[in-house]
């Protein structure tokens, strides 16, 4: 299904929205399958993009699990004695969290598929001021960037034939501080030049620029967008009139 | 060593085999150039001989053994890669941490250890440069940075992903000096380049763009 930027970014704008302000598990449920829903519609890649993700994945399940162990409220589940090593508290917690990245990962995915210029155009027809823009498309640029840097570097610690998954924790802790400074410092100079090649391609200098395709709304975009907000105000209407869920 | 490809085939997206059916055989002793257009797969081969991406269909051996439920690390323990972008293999502070780093991690920086970083350091021009920052090398020096932390491992087979293409004259030379030597002492090597660089012993491996519709 094709849909213009501005759909998308409407629909990013409001599902990270809602996963921020959902006040329990059960509401950052039903966003997140919002979200999947979405994404499937989209027909975005989701096997591919649990693999390509699948170390920003593994690090929110880890900090998923430090959390659900950390917090201790509740009914305790998991006890020795009078040690509680996981509780209620803590599993809803870790739980929410993981179930918040998520909703941030899928909702990446749906702009994924739309490209730099497009987005840009988009971002001007809802008349949003440039700089703004311009900075919008950086940083939607960015985590892909951060990831194809971080995953290159990767790679050539696995060619200098040392096996990250067989190395103990400390080693790993240092191999990935090794690889941290570079990655960063690597992004940032992509962005940079991908910040050049946009200007240099006339986004500032020519608000009124013709685009080379003009974007238009089509009638499935009215459709999902007011399915979407309609969605949107109904969930925050629900959600603050009936309270939390669980 | 012996790299076996059997009727290999690789795509990214589905239905463009960006590979088709290939098969060859690599073998130590020898220099292997391949070359073809610009996205005809000459990367995307060398990925899949050091098992960083892997063959939807057919198979690959290295030694008579089957790659396929190996790990990239297991892979590529006797392999040098060099990739097209030689910036992606660096990543420490200093030339000499470069060096040394994986030395430091397995807390096995030894007096012989540091002697072999800096006579590799000789070997590629680098003393001078031991305490610059890799990334404000320039292009050559920083390709020959990412060559010495190649050399420094027991390595028995190299690729080389488009080593000619950001380098001047005196480079050039160097670096088939390098190849050279490396092959005479019984490794192989298999380097991507559009330029001819004729030892007695090399094979031409010409790969078509076959992803085009
Ligand atoms: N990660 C990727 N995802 C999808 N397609 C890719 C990817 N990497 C390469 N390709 C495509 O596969 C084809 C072959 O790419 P490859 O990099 O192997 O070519 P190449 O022969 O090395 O080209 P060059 O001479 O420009 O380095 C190209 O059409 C390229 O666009
Ligand atoms: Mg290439």
């Amino acid at each position: 299904m094709k849909l213009d930027p501005r759909t998308k970014l409407i629909m990013v704008m409001l599902l990270t929205t809602l996963g921020v302000l959902a006040i329990d598990l059960g509401y950052l449920f039903i966003v997140f399958l919002i979200s999947l829903a979405f994404c499937l519609i989209l027909n975005a890649d989701l096997i591919m993009a649990i693999k390509r993700l699948r170390h920003l994945i593994s690090v929110i399940v880890f900090i998923a699990i430090v959390q659900s162990l950390a917090v201790r409220q509740g009914r305790p589940l998991v006890y020795i004695g009078n040690f509680y090593i996981l509780t209620l508290g803590g599993l809803i917690n870790g739980g929410e969290f993981a179930l918040r990245m998520m909703i941030i990962v899928l909702a990446s995915l749906i702009v994924a598929g739309s490209s730099s210029s497009e987005m840009a155009d988009g971002l001007i027809k809802m008349k949003i001021p440039y700089e703004l823009a311009f900075m919008t498309i950086i940083a939607l640029r960015f985590l892909p960037i951060f990831r194809e840097e971080f995953s290159s570097r990767l790679n050539a610690i696995a060619l200098k034939g040392i096996d990250l998954k067989r190395q103990g924790v400390i080693k790993k802790i240092k191999i990935y501080s090794y690889l941290i400074m570079p990655t960063v410092s690597g992004s940032i100079l992509k962005s940079k030049r991908l910040s050049k090649s946009i200007e240099a391609r006339g986004f500032r200098a020519y608000p009124q620029r013709t685009m080379y395709r003009e974007l238009k709304l089509s009638r499935l975009d009215y459709v999902i967008m007011s399915l979407i907000v309609v969605f949107f105000i109904s969930f925050l209407v629900i959600m603050y009139s009936l309270g939390g869920l669980l | 060593m012996r790299i076996e490809l059997k009727d290999v085939s690789f795509y990214y997206k589905k239905p463009f085999d960006i590979i088709k059916d290939f098969s060859y055989t690599f073998e130590s002793g020898k220099l292997y150039l391949v070359k073809g257009k610009n996205g005809s797969g000459k990367t995307t081969l060398s990925k899949l001989i050091c098992g960083l991406l892997r063959p939807q269909k057919g198979s690959i051996l290295i030694d008579g053994e089957d790659i396929k439920k190996k790990r990239t690390a297991q892979i590529a323990k006797d392999m040098g890669y060099l990739f097209q972008n030689p910036d992606m293999q660096l990543f420490a502070m200093t030339v000499w941490e470069e060096l040394s780093f994986f030395y430091e991690l397995e807390k096995n920086l030894t007096e012989e250890n540091k002697e072999k970083i800096h006579s590799v350091l000789k070997k590629f021009r680098l003393e001078k440069l031991i305490d610059s920052f890799p990334l404000t090398l320039s292009g050559g020096e920083r390709q020959r940075l990412a060559l010495a932390t190649i050399f420094i491992r027991d390595i028995r087979f190299l690729i080389l992903d488009e080593p000619f293409s950001s380098i001047d004259q005196e480079g050039r030379e160097f670096l088939t000096a390098l190849i050279k030597e490396f092959i005479a002492s019984g490794g192989g090597a298999i380097v991507i380049s559009h330029e001819n660089i004729f030892f007695e012993e090399t094979e031409c491996i010409m790969l078509e763009k076959n992803n085009e519709a």
